[in-house]
Formats: structure tokens, sequence, C-alpha cells
């Protein structure tokens, strides 16, 4: 559905991405996470056609986004800098896009009642706040219908309540069985949405993987306290647990806390704390990405 | 290409530059006009030929704003970035580059008619008070020029649009070429006795069009020339906007 073969893109002395390749497969929702200037937009431009790669290549739908008949009714996008003129009203801007993609004018009403702009949609957009922007943005890529939605940052700069309806609003995007790719500097934004995600990072890739997958990477470890805790490591091994030994009669051990309770429980050790320290998806994220972050936060 | 230029043709009029642009070639034409016939009324030089030199001296103004709005039809695209919605729905640069041309052209046609509505309805009522009788065949070869001149001029100004795509500096390097560059290359030129060059330069091709003076290049020979200075206008916008990343 979306592909992207070993793209490399460089401005002059700058390697915005490095041999990238991931693919994105139909119906599913996909996650591309990486800090501020992995090379995301880069990414998604080069896969919509508005950067032209320095090698490797993309296609969505089997096709290079130039090659594609009428893009507009088959790939839907919302790129991360606004792209409506400011003198322009908000239907007037959709009426543009429609007349353009071959959607009829009817369509623009729809997609305004959709992301809840009818009321505004005589307003220049200059006058728009970033949350009605978003919006249009929004209403813009879904104009043709399409099956594939690429958004780069849709979230960027929404107020929580802008942030809810946003996941809201994508949840029943993907539940129509749409193609979502979502690009986001934020796992937990993202986190509730999607079905896989692709990870980078310097615009390399560092995991594509199911959403499972990272969460259960963020299942984390549990520290146990005991005046026996030799005995306890001991038994914890024989189980097949590993435990270290943190000092102070501290244990950490990569298991449920209910585990290594009913362990301790059926050998008579004495347990002074038993705690889960279980990761964040941003602390499990910025440790794949490498990314210095206080931890907990 | 159809359904492109209604969108292209939906953009200029959903912009208040658009009408600003009307609006004074609208006065432009009316003052041009009016200025004519009452100076030449007055010092009693209503000649056979006056009728002529009246839509071709209101002309001049349509044509500059033509070419002015040509610009901004491709570099608005880049001031507000909007070209990156306007190439998701046209990814094809080629066909995108295609649309603006002939978009420019119908700007161009649509100025050049209103001027000429203007300048028609002050000449027919003024002249007819002045008991002067209209000189059809005057008028109409002297209107067909000026929607030739506009045309081109409108299609030079996409085509300057799509290969400077800064706005300010498209517009400000159009108009200091047209009145101050391109005057400096004639008096080098005619320095070195190459008067006849200059005329080949393309604001005074294109300029010569709608010139009544009757002196430079022949109307056929300045379309010619013209027509050669938009190809390799556009042929630079196509190899730029080709190349061009939408970042």
């Amino acid at each position: 559905m979306i592909e992207v073969e070993g793209l490399t893109k460089r401005y002059g002395a700058t390697l915005a991405v490095d041999d990238l390749s991931f693919s994105v497969a139909p119906g599913t929702v996909t996650g591309f996470l990486g800090p501020n200037g992995a090379g995301k937009s880069t990414t998604l431009r080069a896969i919509l056609g508005l950067v032209t790669p320095t090698s490797g290549r993309t296609a969505v739908l089997g096709l290079p986004y130039r090659q594609l008949d009428r893009p507009v009714q088959r790939v839907g996008a919302v790129l991360e800098t606004f792209d409506a003129h400011p003198g322009r009203s908000g239907r007037n801007h959709l009426r543009v896009l429609a007349a353009a993609g071959g959607v009829p004018r009817s369509r623009v009403e729809e997609v305004l009642s959709l992301v809840d702009l009818t009321g505004v949609a005589r307003r220049r957009v200059k006058g728009y706040s970033l949350g009605m922007r978003q919006r249009l943005g929004l209403a813009a890529a879904l104009l043709g219908d399409p099956e594939v939605l690429v958004l780069d940052e849709p979230a960027n700069g929404l107020d929580p309540q802008g942030m809810r309806w946003l996941r809201d609003f994508l949840r029943s995007l993907a539940g129509e069985g749409r193609t979502i790719l979502i690009s986001s500097h934020v796992l937990a934004e993202v986190a509730q949405t999607v079905d896989e995600v692709v990870i980078i990072h310097r615009g390399k890739l560092i995991r594509h993987a199911a959403m499972a997958e990272v969460e259960a990477l963020a299942a984390g470890t549990t520290t146990v306290r005991s005046p026996d805790a030799d005995r306890l490591a001991t038994l914890l091994a024989r189980e097949q647990l590993e435990a270290r030994s943190v000092g102070d009669g501290r244990l950490e051990v990569a298991a449920a806390p209910e585990r290594i309770g009913e362990i301790a429980a059926a050998n008579g050790v004495v347990l002074h704390e038993l705690s889960a320290a279980r990761a964040t998806l941003e602390e499990v994220f910025l440790e794949l990405t490498g990314e210095p972050g206080e931890r907990g936060a | 290409m159809t359904r492109l230029l209604a969108a292209e043709l939906l953009k200029l009029r959903t912009v208040r530059a658009t009408w600003g642009f009307v609006l004074v070639a609208a006065l432009l034409a009316a003052l041009a006009t009016a200025g004519n016939i009452g100076g030449e009324s007055a010092s009693g030089r209503l000649d056979p030929e006056f009728q002529f030199r009246i839509v071709l001296d209101a002309s001049f103004a349509a044509v500059v704003l033509a070419l002015l709005l040509g610009v901004i039809l491709v570099t608005s695209e880049f001031r507000h970035g909007t070209i990156a919605r306007t190439l998701l729905a046209t990814p094809r640069r080629g066909s995108l580059l295609g649309t603006k041309l002939v978009a420019g052209a119908l700007t161009g046609l649509g100025l050049m008619f209103l001027t000429f509505t203007v300048i028609a309805a002050i000449a027919v009522v003024w002249l007819g008070l002045l008991d002067v009788p209209l000189e059809l065949g005057e008028g109409v070869d002297a209107a067909s020029r000026a929607f030739v001149a506009a045309v081109l001029a409108g299609v030079l100004g996409a085509a300057v649009g799509g290969t400077v795509h800064s706005q300010v500096g498209a517009l400000v390097g159009t108009l200091v070429w047209i009145f101050v560059a391109e005057p400096l290359c004639w008096v080098l030129l005619g320095l070195l006795d190459l008067d006849g060059v200059a005329e080949y330069l393309p604001a005074s091709s294109v300029g010569g069009m709608v010139d009544s003076s009757g002196d430079g290049l022949s109307f056929p020979g300045s379309v010619a020339v013209s027509l050669a200075w938009v190809t390799l206008a556009a042929a630079l916008a196509l190899l730029r906007l080709r190349r061009r990343d939408i970042t």
C-alpha cells in the first residue's frame, strides 16, 4: 500500500533520510515516529512526490505518487506546514481543491460538516485558530474520500480538547478500514490509535514493530527488597527469572510483582518492599531513539 | 486540463488581490482614455488615427498588470505555501505549469476585455458628444493588438513566476526590469549604435505590440519576439519547477 525502499535524501551536506525502508500494509494504522529532525517530514514528502529522493524509491498503491491518476481520490494528506491561502475562505479553499481533484462540489459541505467547520466556512482562513486550521487540513485530506491517509504531525499545537477530538476522529477513520500513516514525535499521542509503529532516528530505521510489541517493552521491572535477598535471588533463578542486586537488600527483576510475591510467599521469604517500575511509552521511545530525556516524566 | 484550469480560475476569483488588479486596470484605462481624449480634443488633433492611439495607449497599463498578475498566479503558491497542496492534487509538474500558463493567458484576456470595455464606454460617449464619428476599423485593429499583447504578457508573467518563486523578488525584479534595467539597456545599446537590438528585449517586444508610435518592430515582429521570450521563460520555469523540492 505504502512502500519506501532504500530512500535516501540529502540536502547539500545534510543527510535527512538514510537508506530507509519500510512498508505499510493495507488497512493498518501505522505511527511514524521519531524525534524532531529525524527525517519524518522529508520521508512523507518523498512518499507524496513533493521531494525527489537522492536515491531509492517510494510508492503508494503500487505507483510513485506523481504517476497516480486523480491522486486526491486515492491519497489524502495533511502536511505539517499550513497550506491554505490566508485570504481565501475555508469553503473556497476546499472548493478549489475539489475542482482540481475532480471531486463534486457537494463533497465540500460533507467534509466541512465532518470536521465541524461548517459554521466558520465563510470566514477567511487567516482568522482560523490552530485547531480550526488542523481540521481544515483534515477536511482537505478527506475531500476525495481516499483509501490512504498520510498525516504529518496532525496534532501539532493542538490543545488537550483538540487532541482528544483528533484521537477520536482518527479512530473513526481507522474503523472505516483506511490505511493511515501518521507521524508524530510523541509516541503516547498515537499509541491508542496505531496498530504498528515505524521508529526512525537521524534518517535511519530504528524499529518497525507492532504497537503491542512496543507496549511489551514498557512492561518494565519489579523492585523487591528483602532481608533475605540472596536466597530470594536463588529462588527466582530457579524459576528462570534473572534478579539483579542493586544494593541495600534490593533486587530488580524482569517480572510482574504478583509472580515474585507468589514465589516469596511459597518459600517463606519476608519482603519489605515489592513495587512495579513500569516504564512509560515515552521512556521506551527515548531509549529506542537514544534521545536523552527525563525518566518517569 | 479543464478541471485544473477551473481550479486555477477559482483560485484567482476567490482572493481579493485579483479584484484589486481589476479595479486598478479599470481606473487606469479610464484615466488614460479620458486624458487622451481631453488632451487631444483641446489641441484639436482628432485625426483619423486618433482612435487607434486611444485604445493602444489606454491598454498599456493592462498589459503591465496582466504581466504582474501572471507572476502572482504562480508565486502566491510559494508565498503562502499552497504549492504543496496544489502539487498533491496535480503532481505532474509539467501539467501544473501548463495550466498556470493558460490561466495567465486567460487572465490577460480578462483584464484586456475589461480595459477595452472601459475605453469603449468612455470613447463612445465622449466622442459622440464631440460629434466625432467612430472609426470601427481603427478601434478593432488596435483592440486585437492589445488583446494579443495582454495574453502574451499574462503567459510571460506566469513563466517568470515559475522561474523566480519568490513573490517579492519576481514582482520587484519584473518592475525594475521594465522601468529601469531595460531603459538602461536602450541607452547603452544606443551608445554602441545598436538601437535595433534593443527592440528585441522582452519588455520592448511585448510593449511594442501596444506601441502607437509606429517606431520599432512591426506588430507581427513583436509577437514573434515575445513568443520567443515566453518560450524561453516557460522552459526555465519547467526546469525550475521540476527540480524544486517542496519542503
